[in-house]
């Protein structure tokens, strides 16, 4: 089969898995009372005739008292023009989809240096202790994974923010000032509390874009701020990868054709190089999605620890609530963010598998 | 043609065998001799003998029902009395030191053992049984149900463990309080976890189960006339527990991680777990107030305490499946 | 049909290509100690077909494999023993590489030394593949699945034969009239029409312009004019080689005969180690160095190139590689070679994937071929096709096979002489007709009853028997000869002491009390 039609196929199934997680924030929407989800559209600040006008608004946006697939359906069109409806909260007040908007950028410049930080020391690393299976290093190396994969992430952030956060400064908020009331997006970006810079273009992302603008000094200031968040996160994907690297450099050593390639007459070098590495490497593609599955998650416990406005906070932040004690769940928020981290886990997946397809002639099969 | 049979006759005159005990026999004897998975294996078994403890012999060691209200304190806040630091003076309660709301940090610990791995235990059984279930009876008949038990297992794959965890967590918190249907706080966040949990065993059933379809026995089974539910019974799901045990044992780590983050980004509070539950994830979110003034000992320890465990389960779990790989046995 | 002897006859003062001595392999397992070989002897001499057959579990891959030595480490490894390839012993250095400490069956330390691995992993890269080739029972798995067949085959010709792809191209690029006019005349001076073709085939070989090979046949067919066909020959080689780097290609053929000068020292450096001939340690030690000098001063450029850009500075070597792979392809009568080159090996069926990995081991015109039961995998129709080629190049090219099957069949169709293993040992070694008409040790016997025979008709009362028993567990064997337990003539002496493999005719040798002294015991 051609790599075109797998591409084809590979979309072909991914329309029901989308329409079942529409499915699935559809219910977690429609299981709570009516008026819960109402009271939660509605500003609780405005005056009692702007309630009153929201609160109709809802019922007509929400397709509130019709048959529930007419619901299903008002939702589908609701979501594909942009309305999930809005979130009040301490963090972040407004429409969910620009909530996302806004803070996506923060979460994505860690995510990008976390996952170029753990590949580009895993794979390396993988190979030699993979390649010397039950040596010292292996040893070293197996430990060093295993004890970084069974680590509490919240934990390991919190011991980091004693180890190096007062010293260095690296403690102080990075992102977005939240002022409780939402914000011009303007000023979307950075503003240093000892500098007072403000950034926003053109990626949204601090670090990238003070170095866009040759603003080293703030660049500096930004790269400080991402070194924990990112080593953090790093350490839980470094492990997994180191693991998976390790465990499928050991299982391609052991296949029948390296023992052709030596039988060839392959040096050992090249035997590593070029037929067991590349084969072993292969596999790790295809736990990229899980990866960024648990980095999406440790992102909302980093965020969380280290005081970043990112996407992580904004579902929490959902889920606290106005008051903090868990009186106002904002459920748009919640369905929110639920339905876009599932949507970018299943463009990664999507991604990963052509990816694989193109690498492996077999998978095309 | 009495030629190939008389091989096997004269084979099995030998001495009788049971394949399945002498397997067993064989599987402790590589995990005993396997020094670090040895190792998994004791101190998973310190840690649930210390849960258990807990639960049987309350006074034993000291702990239980009186330090859980002793860490209670008087009107279920902070009584101000700064953390004392570990210390080897006036008792093995005071070894780790205090944290703040002053709660010696040891006995706190021992009891949440029983919850972190009392519910853990429970999410992953839970989890494992409705997935071999699942996975078992949908790989084995195929078609439709199949494929939607694929789609569904693929919906759940698609979402951030955490945030889902979360997110269940709440809505069902809400659902249960608005239909006044009284449930406590870690039996919400099990159920939560059950329910995202199921269809990673599912998928391992599954995909087991399809190989195991093809294979010479069942065909023979088939053959022989034996009902698709009773092939599932008696050939599909006992082929598929070990590869699920050995996936168990590796879980049971990852769950106790999820259940502490779970309680650690403040969830406990909204579902109405109390502040001063014996929780390793709870306990370590009320050290982060002092951790700036600088009691480290109220995080460090109870996450050391915690690490200890999962990487115990970890290396456990490892040697189990390089044990039970056919390939390693030779 | 069982192949004629007449060919072996000769081969009585002929040095053998493959000798081993005693060979000892054990695996370290977690249940005890495999004594997977015990003492195993045999020789292959060139251009014959040597069969080793037994019962599965027999040791017949380990043999194999262990002649190659790619037993796998852990937890494999060769104890003792002398493997002569070409009469270099590739496992004189056993004990530098590795101390194996043994505390208890099932508690083994081995400690391994690396530096002397390296060296002599190094040493057997040039020999395996090069001298000795060697074929897998499942072609599907012993092909790397994610490089074509192409790059798989071209690997083993960048490896071991660069050097005679450097002279064919420097010949074309430096082609002499003189030299044209004598393969002409040779060319007349053959009358054979087989003769012709091959005499065509060899000059178009050695220049590397085999894109000419039918011009020239039809030229050489349709013109008598010698000036003429000369002065077409040179021009059509001479356009061909426009861009061609020649000065790259001579320091390329510097450096790999250089590799190749450092190699020959550091197996006489070998050699010498051996003999403990401290002088001459002393000179080889002195010329390497002095080699590698060279290679650090002369070639530095070269190697950097090499390493970041091997493809593009190879090109030309590579476009010669794989004119050589479609060439080896069409021998092993792949149909449509231009398609299978390009192909992965998952898309080929097996008996293609089984040809393409003969085509592999041909690559570098090894004088050996192990076949480790090569047809056991395929279907019938396809053995017979894979047994033909092989016995085919056996016929041709005069390569030595050393064939390992369970199938006695098999056997009996392709092998000039036979080995007969069981649990580790050589148990009788004969020609194949012998072995066929007069087995002699008790395995043997029943191991040729056991199945049904043609050409036995006469003795038409004679059941089909079975050998009683199973084969016994190599990590507690029997004492003594390790066939006892099974053997209907088992004598007291057998379960004590283990019998010598003995001649006892011409070239019949035995292992077995029934027919040597008590004393010939090992």
């Amino acid at each position: 089969m051609e790599l075109k039609y797998y591409i084809i196929r590979r979309l072909l199934v991914l329309i029901p898995t989308i329409i079942g997680l529409l499915l699935l924030t559809f219910i977690l929407l429609r299981a709570i009372p009516v008026n819960d989800l109402i009271a939660n559209y509605v500003n609780q600040k405005a005056t009692p005739a702007e309630k009153a006008l929201e609160k109709q608004q809802a019922i007509t946006l929400l397709g509130l008292g019709q048959p529930l697939p007419v619901q299903f359906f008002t939702y589908l069109t609701d979501v594909a023009n942009g309305n999930l409806g809005n979130m009040y909260s301490a963090y972040y007040n407004g429409g969910v989809l620009r909530g996302i908007e806004l803070f996506l950028p923060v979460t994505l410049e860690i995510a990008i240096f976390t996952v170029i930080f753990s590949v580009l020391i895993s794979i390396p690393l993988g190979t030699f202790i993979g390649s010397r299976p039950n040596s010292v290093s292996d040893s070293v190396g197996r430990v060093f994974s295993l004890i970084f994969y069974a680590m509490p992430i919240f934990w390991l952030a919190l011991m980091l923010q004693y180890a190096f956060g007062k010293n260095l400064l690296f403690l102080g908020s990075y992102g977005l000032p939240i002022n409780g009331q939402g914000f011009p997006i303007q000023q979307v970006g950075f503003v240093h509390n000892h500098t007072g810079y403000s950034y926003s273009v053109p990626t949204h992302m601090l670090f990238i874009d003070a170095v866009l603008n040759l603003d080293f000094p703030l660049a500096v200031v930004a790269f400080e701020h991402l070194i924990l968040p990112v080593l953090t996160l790093s350490m839980t994907v470094l492990a997994g990868l180191l693991r998976f690297i390790r465990a499928g450099m050991v299982d391609t050593s052991n296949q029948e054709y390296i023992k052709t390639a030596r039988a060839k007459g392959v040096p050992e070098k090249l035997v590593l190089k070029r037929h067991i590495r590349k084969n072993a490497l292969l596999p790790s593609v295809t736990v990229i999605g899980l990866l960024v599955a648990g980095l999406l998650g440790g992102a909302v416990v980093v965020e969380d620890i280290f005081q970043i406005t990112g996407l992580g906070r904004l579902s929490l932040a959902a889920i606290t609530g106005t008051s903090g004690n868990g009186a106002n769940i904002q459920f748009f928020g919640v369905a929110g963010t639920v339905l876009f981290f599932g949507l970018i886990l299943m463009l990664t997946n999507l991604i990963v598998d052509i990816v694989y397809a193109f690498l492996d002639p077999r998978i095309r099969y | 043609m009495q030629t190939t049979v008389s091989i096997f006759k004269r084979g099995t005159i030998q001495k009788k065998r049971h394949p399945k005990v002498e397997d067993a026999k064989e599987t402790i004897k590589l995990v005993v001799k396997n020094k670090v998975a040895f190792t998994g294996l004791v101190i998973t078994a310190v840690y649930l003998f210390l849960a258990f403890m807990d639960q049987v012999y309350p006074a034993y060691l000291g702990f239980g029902p009186n330090i859980i209200t002793s860490l209670l304190q008087v009107g279920g806040q902070p009584n101000g009395k700064f953390p004392t630091p570990p210390t080897t003076v006036g008792g093995w309660h005071l070894w780790f030191g205090t944290g703040l709301g002053h709660f010696d940090i040891f006995p706190a610990m021992l009891a949440s053992l029983r919850i972190d791995i009392g519910y853990s235990l429970l999410i992953v059984l839970s989890g494992a049984i409705i997935g071999i279930v699942v996975g078992s009876f949908s790989g084995y008949y195929g078609g439709v149900w199949d494929e939607l038990v694929m789609r569904i297992t693929d919906i759940f794959y698609s979402i951030p463990f955490i945030v889902m965890a979360i997110a269940f967590t709440t809505i069902l918190s809400f659902t249960f309080t608005q239909d006044n249907i009284p449930i406590s706080g870690f039996n919400l966040i099990a159920l939560a976890l059950i329910i995202i949990w199921w269809p990673t065993y599912a998928r391992l059933t599954r995909s087991i189960t399809l190989s195991l379809k093809s294979s010479r026995f069942i065909e023979a089974a088939i053959a022989s006339g034996s009902s698709r539910v009773r092939n599932v019974i008696t050939h599909i799901i006992p082929g598929v527990l070990s590869p699920v045990f050995v996936q168990i044992s590796l879980d049971l780590g990852s769950i106790v991680l999820v259940f502490s983050t779970v309680e650690f980004l403040g969830l406990g509070q909204i579902i109405g777990i109390n502040y001063y539950t014996p929780e390793l994830g709870n306990i370590i979110v009320n050290g982060q107030g002092g951790m700036l003034l600088g009691y480290w000992w109220p995080i460090f320890i109870p996450g050391i305490f915690l690490l200890i465990f999962t990487v115990g389960i970890n290396i456990f779990g490892d040697g189990l499946r390089d044990v039970l790989d056919p390939k390693m046995r030779r | 049909m069982i192949v004629e002897e007449s060919k072996t006859e000769k081969k009585k003062n002929l040095k053998p290509y493959v000798e081993v001595k005693d060979l000892v392999t054990q695996f370290f397992t977690s249940r005890g100690i495999v004594k997977a070989l015990d003492k195993v002897s045999f020789s292959v001499y060139p251009g014959e077909i040597y069969g080793l057959v037994g019962e599965s579990g027999c040791g017949k891959s380990v043999t194999s494999t262990s002649v190659m030595d790619l037993i796998p480490d852990p937890p494999g490894r060769i104890i003792s023993g002398e493997i002569y390839i070409d009469g270099f012993n590739i496992i004189a250095d056993l004990n530098k590489m590795a101390r194996i400490k043994i505390k208890s069956e099932t508690d083994v330390r081995i400690r391994r030394y690396k530096k002397a691995i390296k060296r002599h992993n190094n040493v057997l890269s040039k020999i395996r593949g090069d001298k000795i080739a060697m074929i897998f029972q499942e072609p599907f798995l012993a092909l790397n699945p994610t490089m074509t067949i192409g790059d798989q085959i071209m690997e083993v010709i960048m490896l071991h034969n660069i050097s005679s792809i450097s002279n064919s191209i420097l010949r074309r690029e430096n082609i002499s009239s003189g030299e044209v006019r004598n393969f002409i005349t040779e060319f007349y001076s053959i009358n054979d029409e087989t003769q012709k073709r091959k005499e065509v085939n060899n000059f178009a070989a050695s220049y590397a312009i085999q894109e000419f090979e039918e011009s020239i046949l039809s030229l050489l067919a349709t013109s008598d004019d010698k000036q003429y066909i000369e002065n077409e020959i040179l021009n059509m080689v001479r356009e061909n080689r426009t861009g061609m780097n020649i000065q790259n290609i001579r320091e390329i053929k510097g450096y790999f005969d250089l590799q190749n000068d450092i190699f020959q020292n550091t197996l006489r450096l070998l050699q010498a180690e051996r003999n403990g001939d401290s002088s001459a340690i002393k000179q080889f030690n002195s010329e390497l160095s002095k080699l590698k000098r060279i290679e650090a001063s002369s070639f530095f450029l070269l190697r950097l190139k090499l390493k970041f850009a091997y493809k593009y500075v190879m090109k030309e070597y590579r476009k010669e590689a794989r004119r050589r792979t479609l060439e080896l392809l069409t021998l092993v009568n792949i149909a449509g070679p231009e398609v299978v080159i390009d192909s992965y090996p998952h898309e080929l069926s097996g008996g293609m994937q089984q040809r393409a990995m003969i085509a592999m081991s041909l690559a570098s015109n090894p004088r050996m071929l192990i076949a480790d039961e090569p047809t056991t995998a395929l279907d019938v129709t396809t053995q017979a096709q894979i047994l033909e080629i092989i016995k085919d190049l056996n016929k041709l090219i005069g390569m030595a096979v050393l064939f390992i099957t369970h199938d006695l069949a098999v056997i009996a169709e392709t092998c000039n002489r036979v080995g007969v293993m069981y649990a580790g040992n050589i148990v009788e070694e004969s020609s194949t007709i012998e072995i066929f008409n007069d087995p002699k040790h008790p395995y043997t016997v029943g191991l040729m009853s056991s199945v049904p025979r043609a050409d036995k008709k006469r003795e038409k009362e004679i059941k089909l028997e079975t050998i009683p028993g199973t084969v016994p567990n190599l990590i507690t064997p029997p004492s003594g000869c390790r066939f006892h337990p099974r053997c209907k003539f088992a004598m007291d002496i057998c379960s004590l002491k283990k019998p010598k493999l003995v001649e006892i005719s011409e070239r019949h040798k035995v292992a077995c009390f029934l027919y040597s002294d008590e004393s010939e015991v090992e």
